[in-house]
């Protein structure tokens, strides 16, 4: 069975894809320095468009109209631009309504786009751009220590991170907020409180890193201005205590928090990144591979969930948990409080 | 059902990807009778981090390998040949899909009841979301039309329109609406075009979007105004539904190639069986499916070989749990535990699954809350699915489902249930059958597989549905209408098997009842309702129901009215919940 993967990684070189929806204009050049809210492409979206009929405004037929139009696709028009008709006083003549751009000629029908919002793609990482895809986007190098989360709230932030406490079942409290942590990211076990985070909007903080966040406070934290990722999920589960060593040992380092959503199709999940000087830079490891005796894995689900320990054997199908069901399983034994039986379904690789 | 004679058959392989597992199943020819032998199953791989569908199947079909000590798999890959000897590879595979998130479609039509309806029908018989509708009622101005396809980007535009005498005019305007907005797209994002309207217009079809984009052309799926025709469109989707998928998902091509076209999205194969059994059941009442996956539902239903499907699209009780949650009200699934837990814990779970999709309850609280989810996936599929089943079908009362003869329902949340009672509540608790209906349980997941197999040799179907590969849970017997009060007697029911005369069991309203009646029993039953409530015979009438065939739960009758109502209270609630489930344990 091959097992999901989790990546807790003190250093690692990670390369990060960054592509518009659609064809636009790429920002940056090769070799470009970019900081995690670097535009490095954009694109016209959400278009808006009028269709002007000539034929009707000229009072003559489709077929006619067509010779008449004086302007060609691709040309930028001002309001009040001749479009089609004849020259000179008195003739019947379709004038452009509005700025815009001659985007398609149908027949006597002109379609001119008025207006479009832009699309910004971000870097959402620092680091150097290795490779550009024209009209499309790019890709980023980065050396870092990385943690991969599991939710995000789609925000984006760079910041000191700041530890709060000194476990990773650390309850994340109002009284724990105040202002002298301006600018940071916070790093904490769990949050069940909304004052929590409306508090560290006011500060304001620039992101949140918790093992879990109660399910009630979904929507509260959806709405906050700056980025929040859970390594865990939803309720009051502690940080993986792999995790949260890690980002210990980056207490005061400068990281970027990017929230963006778990997409499945293309592997994106949010991630802490915190950058590290190229010493020993490597690709982050093979990920694909079965359980086996030995390996790393944290309990994604059910009793001892966010717990990290080892394999120390395999269990057959057969083998029956509490719930009742039977699945294939594994002996997992934690540092701190004995052994386990886990079904594979329920673990994966923290590498 | 009849039973066709003994068969010179093919030795197949069905391989099924689903969003969260991948099976392969293996049937052969056992004493001339094809028999479902045995399933290989591993975690779904087409996302991270693999990005390969195959990995997962060839995991599956390893596992086939162990259990059934025959060889599939050799260094030039998965053996396939019409000649194969004994004991190594099969003759035949095909192979179903659902794991993939839905394809974004915009769907085109002329009037909003009549062709953008079947166009809208048509698409939710497969994994699309529909993202926009466009038809000769659509308000927007042409150039908001313009710009929604523009903005939404989707993967495909179905038009409908016109029967094959009808409407010209208009269909040829909208064409050239969507010619505009695809003249807008960039080549290599513009959505494919299915067009199922007037068949007189395909040259002009042709020439007004043809150049654009890839056209696909099918028979009109309204070819008259009083007549829908679903047949070859659905073809046609299915094969654009491989075609677009192909090129997101790695290792679907192969895995096309691999079933030389012998693949199908699972919700058609279950289309298949169920409007299969429609044919071969002589009744007027109609046969429904129902398979709750971990992205998708899909509800089938046919009434005399005329087949209705539905699939709900990011409706699951895994990723697709999220789909559940914004259409659910929180005591709709806390009615269904037999614990007090509290309403955060359940909020948690329910918010944490389609995390992590693949995960298993680990506790019998977690299978609870797990369970009852599954119950309103199944509930939320049903209600939205009363519309789909036909007018002239026949329904006990205004809002309740039509009479239907056999439920059959599939998918791992139901069927890996530890214990078999489970499965038959949820049945029962989320589609709240009327009347006299026998309920089929796909415990090995094979539906997909053989509605898929049937378009190879249709004899397999008839045969691994007659096998016990399907449990049969019983026959249950729903009154329904206006009652009196819980613990009011409600029906008297006696067993005649043979001449012989069981005892008469009473029956009070609220509860549940299983008497016993083995599988491969068939008896007769004589029915008197004590109250003016209909069985299927009208209104208050009782008598005779021939040849009510055993099952697990032998006979089961099903007092608690519906809708079900279960107490608010915990303490009553826990007794009610845990009184159904203990009379179907002992009985």
């Amino acid at each position: 069975m091959i097992t999901p993967v989790s990546h807790v990684q003190s250093q690692t070189t990670l390369r990060r894809r960054r592509l518009l929806p659609v064809e636009g204009l790429v920002l940056v050049n090769d070799g470009d320095a970019v900081q995690s809210t670097d535009h490095v492409a954009r694109a016209d979206l959400d278009v808006r468009h009028l269709i002007l009929d000539a034929a009707r405004s000229l009072g003559i037929s489709a077929d006619q109209a067509n010779p008449l139009i004086q302007r060609a696709v691709g040309e930028e028009v001002e309001e009040g631009t001749i479009l089609a008709g004849r020259r000179g006083i008195g003739s019947r003549q379709l004038r452009a309504p509005a700025n815009g751009r001659v985007v398609a000629i149908n027949g006597a029908q002109i379609l001119l786009q008025t207006s479009s919002e832009s699309s910004i793609l971000q870097a959402r990482v620092p680091g150097e751009i290795i490779d550009i895809e024209p009209g499309r986007g790019v890709t980023i190098e980065i050396v870092c220590a990385w943690v991969q989360g599991i939710w995000g709230n789609h925000g984006l932030g760079d910041g000191v991170l700041q530890i709060v406490g000194s476990e990773p079942n650390q309850h994340l409290t109002a009284d724990l907020i105040d202002i002298s942590q301006r600018g940071v990211i916070l790093v904490a076990g769990y949050c069940d409180e909304r004052q929590v985070l409306e508090l560290a909007a006011q500060v304001p903080i620039r992101g949140l890193v918790l093992g879990s966040l109660t399910t009630r406070l979904f929507p509260v934290a959806q709405r906050q201005p700056y980025p929040i990722i859970t390594l865990e999920g939803f309720g009051q589960v502690p940080m993986n205590s792999v995790a949260f060593d890690l980002l210990a040992n980056h207490d005061g380092d400068k990281a970027t928090l990017n929230a963006q959503a778990v997409n499945p199709e293309n592997g994106d999940r949010p991630e802490v990144i915190i950058p590290v000087k190229e010493a020993n830079q490597s690709r982050p490891p093979e990920t694909v591979q079965p359980f086996r005796v030995g390996q790393t894995v944290r309990v994604l689900a059910g009793l001892g969930k966010s717990r990290v320990g080892k394999i120390t054997g395999l269990l057959p199908p057969s083998t029956v948990y509490p719930s009742g069901l039977r699945a294939p399983g594994a002996l997992v034994a934690f540092p701190d409080q004995g052994e386990g039986r886990h079904p594979l379904a329920n673990l994966e690789l923290i590498v | 059902m009849t039973t066709p004679d003994k068969v010179e058959s093919l030795s197949l392989i069905s391989i099924d990807v689903g969003s969260v597992n991948t099976r392969a199943h293996f049937f052969d020819n056992v004493e001339g009778r094809y028999r479902f032998l045995a399933t290989g199953a591993a975690p779904s791989t087409l996302g991270a981090p693999v990005f390969d569908l195959n990995l997962g199947v060839l995991e599956a079909l390893e596992q086939l390998q162990e259990f059934t000590g025959r060889t599939f798999l050799t260094d030039s890959g998965l053996l396939i040949s019409r000649d194969n000897g004994e004991g190594a590879g099969a003759n035949a595979i095909s192979v179903t899909f659902a794991g993939a998130p839905p394809l974004k479609v915009m769907t085109v039509g002329l009037l909003d009841e009549i062709s953008l309806d079947s166009a809208n029908m048509l698409v939710r018989s497969s994994y699309f979301r529909v993202v926009d509708s466009l038809g000769l009622n659509d308000r927007r101005p042409p150039e908001a039309i313009i710009d929604a396809i523009c903005n939404t980007l989707p993967d495909l535009v179905v038009m409908a329109g016109g029967t094959n005498e009808g409407a010209s005019r208009s269909v040829i305007r909208l064409a050239n609406y969507l010619a505009l907005a695809l003249n807008l797209i960039p080549e290599k994002q513009r959505p494919q075009v299915l067009f199922v309207g007037n068949e007189k217009l395909h040259d002009e079809i042709d020439n007004v979007l043809g150049a654009l984009t890839m056209l696909h052309l099918s028979p009109n799926i309204r070819p008259y105004l009083e007549q829908e025709s679903f047949g070859p469109a659905r073809q046609a989707l299915n094969a654009i539904y491989f075609d677009l998928q192909s090129r997101k998902m790695n290792g679907l091509l192969e895995l096309r190639e691999l079933s030389e076209g012998q693949i199908y999205p699972a919700a058609y194969a279950l289309g298949r069986v169920v409007r299969f059994l429609s044919t071969v059941i002589d009744t007027p009442k109609g046969m429904l499916g129902i398979d709750i996956g971990g992205l998708h539902t899909t509800v089938a239903s046919a009434f005399a070989g005329e087949l209705q499907l539905r699939v709900f699209p990011e409706l699951g009780v895994g990723a697709g749990l999220p789909g559940m949650i914004a259409e659910t009200h929180l005591p709709q699934i806390m009615r269904w535990l037999p614990y007090d837990l509290p309403e955060d814990l359940v909020l948690d779970y329910l918010y944490n699954k389609p995390l992590f999709a693949g995960t298993l309850p680990s506790t019998p609280e977690e299978m609870a809350i797990e369970q009852a989810a599954a119950r309103q996936v199944m509930r939320l599929a049903i209600e939205n699915s009363l519309s789909l089943f036909p007018p002239n079908a026949i329904y006990p009362m205004p809002g309740a489902l039509p009479w239907f003869d056999r439920i059959l329902v599939s998918g791992s949340a139901v069927a890996r249930a530890p214990r078999m009672e489970q499965s038959l509540l949820m049945i029962l608790d989320a589609i709240q059958p009327v009347g006299i209906a026998t309920v089929i349980l796909d415990q090995n997941n094979l539906v997909n597989a053989v509605g898929a197999t049937a378009e190879i040799d249709p004899v397999m179907a008839v045969h691994v549905l007659e096998s016990n590969s399907f449990i049969n849970l019983g026959t249950v017997i729903s009154p329904v209408g206006n009652m009196r009060g819980r613990g009011n007697p409600l029906l008297r029911v006696q067993i005649v098997h043979e001449g012989e005369k069981e005892d008469v069991v009473e029956i009070r309203e609220g509860t549940i009842k299983s008497i016993p009646l083995p599988p491969g029993r068939v008896v007769d039953i004589y029915v008197d309702p004590l109250q003016n409530v209909n069985i299927g015979l009208g209104r208050g009438r009782g008598g005779w129901v021939r040849r009510v065939a055993g099952g697990v739960f032998g006979l089961i009758i099903d007092a608690r009215g519906r809708p079900i109502q279960v107490p608010s209270s915990l303490n009553r609630r826990q007794e009610t919940l845990n009184s159904w489930q203990q009379e179907l344990i002992t009985g």
